[in-house]
């Protein structure tokens, strides 16, 4: 867990109101002392005012978070039923039932920004927002569960790592549970990729075919480059670093770890640039990523339509808790 | 039968019925009806695996024939498999899941209760195993209440899973061949007669005030814990499968 006392501490709430930004006075003073805060480092808490702009655009990071959390569930829920040891089951149900916390954890931020967790999870099931390419896939083997924890969690931990110093306070805190979380479970997949690579050879092909099946998809995860001046989670520092230089720290990171264990990655024109300082690679396939986050990826309806059947199965549980819960009677 | 081969069978019926247990409750991981359950129903489902472990391992000490915990849990015919029928079901819905798990937790709490000092590493083990099912019985009472006074559709349900397990409910305490030897050893306490009793005292102070039926009483006969169901069949089929991809290799 993390040690609560190592988090930013929260204001009390008389210091909080006279901030500046939360004083009566016109809209554009308030904008720019809000403005001049966050671009200065300065943290916000939910009970901060904050202009609309910020306040959608943390609430659309964190609920597309929240989404990819909760599908992230589905791909690797088919294979606890069939781990192949005590242990794997115990560590892989642990592992996803992390992705569903993570999500909880995430909607109940998302919540406090004003959209309610029906509301989230109906617009994810219609359609209407997104989840990350990684979870459109589908998995074929043991060795995608190794692959997906130890390099899907990977490159996901290279953004997150970077969003424990969001400038919304309630992201940020979260981040540093969900980062933490995350680090045992890519221990986990690295586990179990080095058990298959020291296995028999049907081991070990199934593993290196998986790397060939999610080399792709982890390449366009972290999205095309994009212009810093023009990235306006940038400014807000929603996040803090661009698409290119955490798919360059993901590279820089794992490249040699994957090699070191003998697979080899599917792209011939991957190497490290010295002059240039970066890591050289074969463009990723933008119209890919682009047709799958939109919903047309092998995987995305059939997983949406899974959550639709599973969601109108337990609606009766959920609607008996509300009926008897005491803030609804009353 | 000697007091081995007898403590041999209770170890393996409790870690079969952990087992069966748990991965039909670890389904439930990320399709639970809220995600507080998602999360609550995998915990409960890990320490279920996390009990079979630790039998299965006092089981391979027992047996010493080279297997280990996961050869003796994975690498068997389904017919082998000594789980209680209550257990043998599919998962059905959220109402069977209730149901199933409350009548198997207050039964194991019974059959623990039963279990004496004559061999200590289990006693000791199931020290710790009580510890832990407090808290699962806490979170399946809450649901029974819940569900039992939560309006006509969730009542019903739940009185229909309730009387679609009744009927193997008290197959956990299917009497075992060699009771009479672990009695002697001290391994039991009581027979799984009176554990019987003890449980349906236990069933009756929570089902009785929600105006819900007990179980009926059965006649013990010999398929209590064996010829399965195809939907134990299709489990062990998925269960197995990556195991079975590559005999014999490390995972």
């Amino acid at each position: 867990m993390t040690d609560p006392l190592a988090l930013d501490p929260v204001l009390p709430v008389r210091e909080r109101s006279e901030r500046p930004w939360n004083l009566d006075l016109p809209h554009d003073e308030r904008f720019a002392h809000f403005e001049a805060h966050v671009t200065a480092g300065g943290k916000i808490e939910a009970t901060d005012w904050m202009p609309d702009e910020y306040r959608t655009a943390v609430l659309r990071f964190v609920e597309m978070h929240g989404n990819s959390e909760l599908m992230g569930v589905l791909p690797e829920r088919e294979w606890i039923m069939r781990a192949p040891t005590l242990r794997r089951k115990l560590a892989l149900t642990a592992k996803v039932q992390d992705e569903a916390g993570h999500a909880l954890l995430l909607y109940r931020v998302a919540e406090d920004l004003g959209k309610s967790r029906e509301a989230i999870i109906e617009d994810l099931l219609a359609g209407k927002t997104k989840f990350h390419n990684v979870f459109h896939y589908p998995t074929h083997s043991w060795g995608d569960i190794g692959i997906i924890a130890w390099l899907v969690d990977a490159a996901a931990i290279v953004a997150q790592q970077a969003l424990r110093d969001s400038s919304y306070a309630p992201y940020a805190r979260t981040m540093q549970k969900i980062c933490w979380e995350e680090s045992v479970h890519i221990m986990h997949g690295r586990d179990v990729v080095v058990t298959l690579v020291n296995g028999t050879a049907g081991q070990r092909d199934m593993v290196q075919e998986a790397l060939n099946r999610w080399w792709g998809p982890l390449m366009q995860m972290h999205g095309p480059r994009s212009d810093r001046a023009k990235d306006r989670d940038l400014h807000w520092r929603i996040k803090a670093k661009t698409s290119e230089e955490l798919r360059q720290e993901f590279l820089a990171i794992y490249v040699p770890r994957i090699r070191e264990l003998g697979l080899v990655i599917p792209d011939p024109e991957l190497r490290y640039d010295e002059a240039a300082g970066e890591w050289r690679y074969t463009e990723p396939d933008w119209d890919e990523l682009r047709t799958v986050v939109t919903n047309h990826g092998p995987r995305s309806e059939a997983r949406l339509e899974f959550r639709r059947l599973n969601r109108d199965e337990t609606r009766w549980v959920r609607e008996t808790i509300l009926a008897g819960s005491p803030a609804v009677a009353a | 039968m000697t007091a081995s081969t007898a403590l041999a069978e209770l170890l393996l019926t409790m870690a079969d019925d952990e087992f069966v247990a748990g991965f039909m409750d670890s389904e439930w991981t990320g399709i639970a009806p809220i995600l507080e359950e998602d999360v609550a129903m995998s915990s409960i489902s890990q320490d279920e695996l996390g009990h079979a472990k630790a039998l299965y391992e006092l089981l391979a000490e027992v047996l010493d024939d080279g297997r280990d915990a996961d050869a003796i849990a994975y690498d068997r015919e389904p017919e082998a498999y000594r789980h209680a029928r209550l257990l043998d079901r599919p998962r059905g819905d959220w109402a069977d899941t209730i149901a199933r798990r409350f009548l198997y937790e207050l039964a194991d709490e019974a059959r623990l209760a039963s279990i004496g000092g004559g061999y200590a590493p289990l006693a000791d083990l199931v020290a710790k195993l009580r510890r832990e099912e407090r808290y699962h019985r806490m979170h399946v009472l809450a649901w029974i209440e819940r569900l039992a006074t939560g309006g006509p559709e969730a009542r019903g349900r739940l009185v229909a899973a309730l009387a679609g397990a009744g009927e193997a409910a008290a197959t956990v305490f299917t009497p075992l061949d060699g009771e009479a030897d672990l009695l002697r050893a001290g391994i039991l306490t009581r027979a799984f007669d009176e554990a019987e009793a003890a449980w349906r005292t236990d069933l009756t102070r929570v089902l009785v005030p929600l105006g819900l039926d007990l179980p009926p009483r059965i006649e013990h006969g010999p398929d209590g814990r064996a010829g399965h169901s195809d939907a134990f069949r299709w489990l062990w089929g998925e269960f197995t499968s990556v195991r079975r991809s590559e005999v014999g290799a490390t995972w």
